[in-house]
């Protein structure tokens, strides 16, 4: 019954897109709001919570990520209403938006709960190829062409990770049965696998396919482009509500992968994640338009979260994940109203807001602005202090302190560039250019305080305490 | 019979690579799904799995017949070009996938080792994986390029049956749901395409 109340909202989108009532739309937010009751209570029932008999189960660490992309499909919906008057798109083709974002939401939330590596696997490739339809609901050249990008390099991805997750099976079937398709009878068995070779070979491919899918080395641009491309809620679904499935998966494999070997993990996602990094910082340099920016440093705080998940920094990795979720999406959908001078207009881009509205608009996509930077009191302030904090412990306990160090080093110099970047675009965006007049909509700004409460709400002692517990 | 049948799928997906035509693609990513499903028709009855079994029959229905006849019509309503030439010369092919085929068995050499069955299936599977990529590499043609995202589905397919004797049922029929969404959405894709190819 709990599970029915948490898709309610998103086959309610699916169904409500095949009417052409204008009501109809109009009230999905308010339905979209109506998940926000099943994840509360979710809350608090009793942990881990079976959803569907031991293939969807609710746990801590699910139940917050499951709850960061509720909020930002209720900030989607409401930005939403009004994308017909930023961006040219038909009836039919809006309607269809929604359509494929119920399909969307589905998936994810499928994914996210999933204890079955299998049923993950399936609400993954569902979301993908629903995402694929909404790029294309953009009708210019470019957003085709990326739409069959994305069904390309996203299928390439997506298979990468079911051959990862065929090998883990097939290491582990010989203890496990059919079993082996469960994260919890995985993790207790970590240590029993009879071939941790085939297992960490299964994990370093699946992982893969994870990384391409948020766009790390090599695919970095792939994703950019695709998000300049395609209308602004779809990098705000991307970065909001894709990219956190993806990482509740990578999330589940790598605590099994950690007892598996924990030096081989280290190693790899460390690698892996300071090369991205390195490659972004410079893009990010480069970036001329707010799409790329946003999308670059969203590949930026990806690859940190799972950096400071494996070096045993949990805390500081789900702090950095839930101000991400919110943060950029809440850039994503102000993107619209940014853009209305033209997409590779930073200059200004803060100016013209006119009454309370847009008072509020240009005050609140500041703020994010210089949060997405971890100036502080931003939740990523304090990620990255813990975050960094997680890795010179675990280095303590190596033999690898002053490498670790080193690696320290680097990242705050590569950090530096995008701090630097971003502060340079802020004062560009509101002390220079022409003040031109932009419009507002309330549900935008509607949409834009939801994310700040939300950010707001990270930095509880409570919210602290309970991501704390998740360990 | 085994061991025939997978030399077949890898012989079938190997011709494919060579084709220049639209419908004899369709028909060797159709012959290649019927290997598939006969594989997993002998394995299951060897192994008396029921669900191997069923999974078996679906695969023949849906990927051998359905997809490739649906293909087939997509490709005539949208006017898609039936003329598909690789994009990698024949000669340069001739020696790319031996050197694939020797890589992936090197590839999958430690592995093979802790693999229930036949080692060389694995390897096998990896190999077809490649080729699959292969075939969506070298063509700059949509169909070509989802019938090579169709293969490599086939290439999972084929790890899965023989890695592991058999995926649990409901990932398979997961799997097959996905793939009949992907069907949706290349057709939905492919209304611009009318105009373009």
């Amino acid at each position: 019954m709990m599970l029915f109340f948490l898709l309610l909202p998103p086959l309610l989108m699916f169904v409500a897109s095949f009417s052409r009532s204008p009501w109809a739309r109009k009230l999905l937010p308010v339905s979209s709001f109506a998940v926000l009751i099943p994840v509360a209570l979710l809350f608090r029932l009793p942990k881990p919570y079976e959803l569907w008999g031991r293939y969807l189960v609710a746990d801590d660490l699910n139940t917050y990520i499951l709850l960061l992309s509720s909020i930002v499909g209720i900030g989607v919906t409401l930005a939403l209403l009004t994308l017909d008057r930023h961006v040219k798109i038909s009836t039919k083709a809006l309607y269809r938006f929604y359509r494929f974002f119920g399909l969307f939401w589905v998936g994810l939330s499928l994914s996210i709960l999933a204890n079955h590596m299998g049923i993950y696997w399936i609400g993954l490739e569902m979301a993908t190829l629903s995402t694929v339809y909404m790029i294309k609901t953009n009708r210019s050249a470019a957003a085709h062409k990326e739409a069959w990008n994305y069904m390309i390099v996203g299928a390439i991805a997506i298979s990468l990770i079911l051959f990862g997750i065929i090998l883990i099976y097939a290491a582990s079937k010989p203890i496990l049965g059919e079993q082996a398709m469960l994260f919890d009878a995985l993790l207790i068995k970590a240590r029993e696998i009879p071939s941790p070779f085939l297992f960490e070979m299964g994990f370093a491919i699946a992982a893969l396919g994870m990384f391409v899918k948020m766009g790390f080395f090599p695919m970095n641009l792939w994703l950019a482009h695709i998000e300049r491309a395609s209308f602004y809620p779809v990098a705000a679904l991307f970065s909001g509500i894709l990219e956190s499935g993806v990482m509740a998966g990578f999330f589940r494999f790598s605590r099994i992968a950690e007892r598996v070997n924990y030096d081989h993990l280290f190693f790899f996602v460390f690698a892996y994640t300071l090369l991205t990094i390195f490659i972004v910082s410079f893009l990010i340099f480069r970036a001329k338009d707010f799409m790329r920016l946003f999308s670059l440093s969203g590949i930026e705080h990806m690859a940190l979260i799972a950096l400071f998940w494996v070096s045993g920094g949990s805390f500081a990795a789900l702090l950095h994940f839930g101000a991400h979720a919110f943060l950029k999406p809440a850039l994503f959908l102000s993107t619209g109203v940014l853009e209305s001078t033209g997409r590779y207009h930073f200059a200004g881009a803060l100016r013209g807001y006119a009454g309370l509205r847009g008072k509020l608009f240009w005050f609140l996509v500041g703020l994010f602005m210089l949060a997405i930077v971890s100036i502080p009191p931003s939740p990523m302030f304090f990620s990255e202090l813990y975050g960094f904090a997680a890795m010179i412990d675990d280095a303590k306990s190596s033999h690898h302190l002053l490498a670790m160090l080193g690696a320290i080093a680097l990242l705050l110099a590569l950090l530096s560039v995008i701090f630097y970047r971003f502060v340079a675009i802020y004062q560009s965006m509101k002390y220079e250019g022409e003040a031109e007049p932009k419009k507002v909509y309330s549900s935008e700004v509607l949409a834009l305080t939801i994310f700040a409460v939300g950010l707001v709400a990270l930095l509880l002692p409570s919210s602290t305490a309970f991501l704390k517990g998740i360990g | 019979m085994v061991d025939f049948l997978i030399g077949l799928f890898l012989a079938t997906l190997i011709t494919a690579l060579f084709t220049s035509r639209l419908y004899r693609l369709l028909f060797w990513y159709s012959l290649n799904s019927l290997t598939l499903g006969l594989l997993a028709l002998v394995i299951g009855a060897r192994l008396d799995d029921r669900a191997m079994l069923m999974t078996g029959g679906v695969t023949i229905a849906l990927k051998a017949l359905a997809i490739p006849y649906v293909l087939k019509v997509l490709s005539r309503r949208f006017g898609l070009s039936r003329q598909t030439p690789p994009g990698i010369k024949t000669q340069y092919a001739i020696m790319l996938v031996p050197a694939i085929l020797v890589f992936t068995f090197y590839l999958a050499e430690p592995i093979s080792h802790m693999v229930q069955g036949n080692a060389n299936y694995v390897a096998i599977s990896i190999s077809s994986l490649f080729l699959s990529l292969l075939l969506m590499i070298e063509h700059r043609n949509v169909a070509p390029k989802i019938v090579g995202f169709l293969s490599m589905e086939n290439a999972l397919f084929l790890l899965g049956t023989t890695a592991t004797r058999g995926m649990p049922m409901l990932v398979e029929l997961g799997i097959f749901f996905d793939l009949l969404m992907a069907i949706v959405v290349i057709n939905l894709l492919l209304y611009r395409e009318e105009a373009e190819l």
